[in-house]
Order: structure tokens, then C-alpha cells, then sequence
């Protein structure tokens, strides 16, 4: 009789604690603010800063490279493909700069602390009728190793990760 | 006798021809010769190439060839949208080479940090068959790149910023012979 009790209690706890476990992790994941199976990246747009040409060509290729390696998405169009046109649910990333630092390599390189590359960008994404489904402020940066253009992978890890986040529908648990 | 006269005749006839087609072949407008193969590396971009792959950027037949042991790519020099220009520096000490570097006692990283070599950089943005947009970044020896725009343009590619011209053939400053934005 004590081990029918001792085992009905085991059971309970377990069965108590694997659906607290199901709701912190569905709380944890938050619902994707919109479902797409293909995103295109339009070329980064810098009116009001100036940026080297060759950080705007880091930023594009490196955002649609690992968009790519993200997974989750079927198609990862480029700014100006005719293909993306027949896509259904798609979703279109804008990428306007808001500020960017230009560090020094050598200053990283010899102080540790001085010589930082920041870039602050406006990522914005609209569903196909251009209505603004999610938009953040996303940076990326280089502290301590590595060339400027680096910073430009960190803000393309950083925004490949958020459309990934919100626009790739999960497997039901 | 007049068989001395014809022959006479025909060896002025055929002088002249000649004369007219050696000026007609003088006032022939040179075909464009294929610029010598530049060493660059390509930084990243290129479909098809690894990234901070090393080659040879040469021009021929209206497009722009890169050539490596990683990898070979073409693009047509009339989707070529933009050219861009820039200086920069690197590291001398590189690579696998300049992270072990780091590991130098007494900060002899640091130091050996301190040498650094200027390259130019060469931005393109092209469009593909489908108009998808790419861009690609080379870097190459400090003073290839603005010859390599030059004849970018000159074979049909297309830029934002127009070479400035230099002022009576006079010679210019490295900095100042740089592009600058409007």
C-alpha cells in the first residue's frame, strides 16, 4: 500500500514538473511575429552616414550569407530578384545605418582597449504588401581581434539570428 | 615596249593600294587589349570563390575574370553597376602568422602589429541574370586599382563616382588622386 502512494507521488511530481517544463519553454520561445519561408535582403541603405562602399558590400553579403546558414528560410533572395516575385509568404528586410565608428586595427592591436568599429543599423521588415511587420535597432561590433570589416559579420550574425527568431515557424513540441 | 609600260603601270597601281591600305590599317581604331592580369585577393563576393581567395583579376572580351587555385569567376562588365575605389592598410604580419604573433612574449605582438602595408580596394556591385544584386571586394598592391577602374569603365561597366581627371597630365599626389565622394 505505501509503495502504490510512494509511486503515485513520484508520478504526480514528474507529470507536474514535465508541464511546468512544456510552459516555461513555450514562454521562453516567443510566437513568430509572422510566418515566411523566404526573405529577401535589400542592399543596405546609407543616406544619412557615410559609409565605405566596402562595408555596405561587407554588410549585404555577409547578412545574406549567414541568413543562409541560419537555415530555416527555403529562399534567400537578393535585393532586385525577379524570383522573389512569385514568393508568397515573403518577407523583406530593410537595413538603413544610423551610425557607424571607423576603429583602427592597429589601435585594437596595440592597446587592447582603444580603437573600437561600431556600426548602429535600422533593420525593418515588411510583408510583401510592404506593411511593417518588425523593426530593431541592431549593431555590430569589433573590440579586440581581427580588420574593421568584421564588424559587419557580428551585426549580420546578430539580424540573421533575430529574422530567424521571429519569421521561422518551430516544430510543435 | 608597251609591255614595259603596263608593268610599269601595274607596279604604281599596286604602290598606291598598298599606300592607301597601310593608312586605312594606321587610322584603324586599336582594338582594346586585354589589360595584364593584376594579383589581387578577393575579400569576399564572388559566387563560386572562396573568400580571401588570391588571384589574378584580368579583363577580356568585355568582362572581368578572376582566376585562382580556389576557384574561377566571370562577371560582364556591362552589369557592372558601381566601381568604388579605396585605400586601406593590413597587417604585414598575418594570417596564421600574425595569430601566432600574438603569443610573442614582452608584447612582441604588439609591436610586430605596429607594421602595416597599404593596399587599395576594389568595390564592385554587379547585377546577375535573374538582376539579383552582389557585390564583391578585392584588395590589391597600393596604385593597381585606379588603372583597373579606368579600364573597367572604359569597357563598359558603369560607376557612381567618376574618376577625377587629372589636371594637364601634371602628376598628382597618391592621396590626392583618390576619388572622393561628392
Amino acid at each position: 500500500m505505501k509503495s502504490v502512494l510512494n509511486v503515485t507521488a513520484v508520478s504526480i511530481l514528474l507529470l507536474g514538473a514535465h508541464l511546468k517544463l512544456t510552459e516555461v519553454r513555450g514562454q521562453s520561445a516567443p510566437p513568430p511575429a509572422m510566418k515566411a519561408s523566404a526573405i529577401q535582403v535589400l542592399m543596405i541603405q546609407s543616406d544619412e552616414i557615410k559609409l565605405p562602399a566596402e562595408f555596405q558590400i561587407s554588410l549585404y553579403e555577409n547578412l545574406i550569407e549567414q541568413l543562409q546558414k541560419q537555415g530555416g528560410f527555403q529562399h534567400v533572395y537578393r535585393d532586385g530578384d525577379h524570383a522573389a516575385d512569385s514568393a508568397t509568404d515573403l518577407v523583406v528586410l530593410h537595413s538603413t545605418v544610423r551610425g557607424f565608428k571607423k576603429g583602427s586595427e592597429m589601435a585594437r592591436n596595440v592597446t587592447t582597449v582603444a580603437g573600437k568599429t561600431s556600426i548602429d543599423i535600422h533593420c525593418q521588415f515588411n510583408d510583401k504588401a510592404g506593411k511593417n511587420v518588425l523593426e530593431k535597432d541592431l549593431n555590430g561590433k569589433v573590440r579586440f581581434f581581427g580588420g574593421n570589416l568584421r564588424a559587419t559579420l557580428d551585426f549580420a550574425k546578430k539580424a540573421a539570428k533575430m529574422a530567424h527568431d521571429n519569421f521561422v515557424a518551430r516544430p510543435a513540441s | 615596249m608597251v609591255l614595259r609600260s603596263m608593268r610599269a603601270a601595274a607596279i604604281t597601281l599596286l604602290s598606291i593600294v598598298g599606300f592607301t591600305a597601310l593608312g586605312a590599317v594606321a587610322q584603324e581604331p586599336a582594338s582594346p587589349k586585354p589589360v595584364t592580369g593584376t594579383k589581387v585577393t578577393q575579400f569576399m563576393g564572388l559566387e563560386g570563390v572562396k573568400p580571401r581567395a588570391g588571384g589574378t583579376l584580368t579583363l577580356d572580351g568585355g568582362s572581368l575574370q578572376f582566376t585562382s587555385s580556389k576557384g574561377k569567376a566571370s562577371v560582364a562588365l556591362h552589369s557592372v553597376e558601381d566601381v568604388i575605389t579605396e585605400n586601406d592598410s593590413q597587417r604585414v604580419f598575418r594570417g596564421t602568422l600574425g595569430t601566432l604573433t600574438m603569443f610573442a612574449p614582452y608584447g612582441g605582438g604588439r609591436f610586430l602589429s605596429l607594421f602595416r602595408s597599404k593596399i587599395d580596394t576594389l568595390t564592385i556591385q554587379y547585377r546577375d541574370a535573374d538582376g539579383a544584386l552582389h557585390g564583391a571586394i578585392f584588395t590589391m598592391a597600393v596604385g593597381k586599382a585606379d588603372p583597373l577602374k579606368k579600364e573597367m569603365l572604359a569597357q563598359g561597366a558603369h560607376t557612381t563616382i567618376p574618376m577625377e581627371e587629372e589636371a594637364g597630365g601634371a602628376a598628382v599626389k597618391p592621396d590626392a588622386a583618390k576619388e572622393k565622394k561628392p
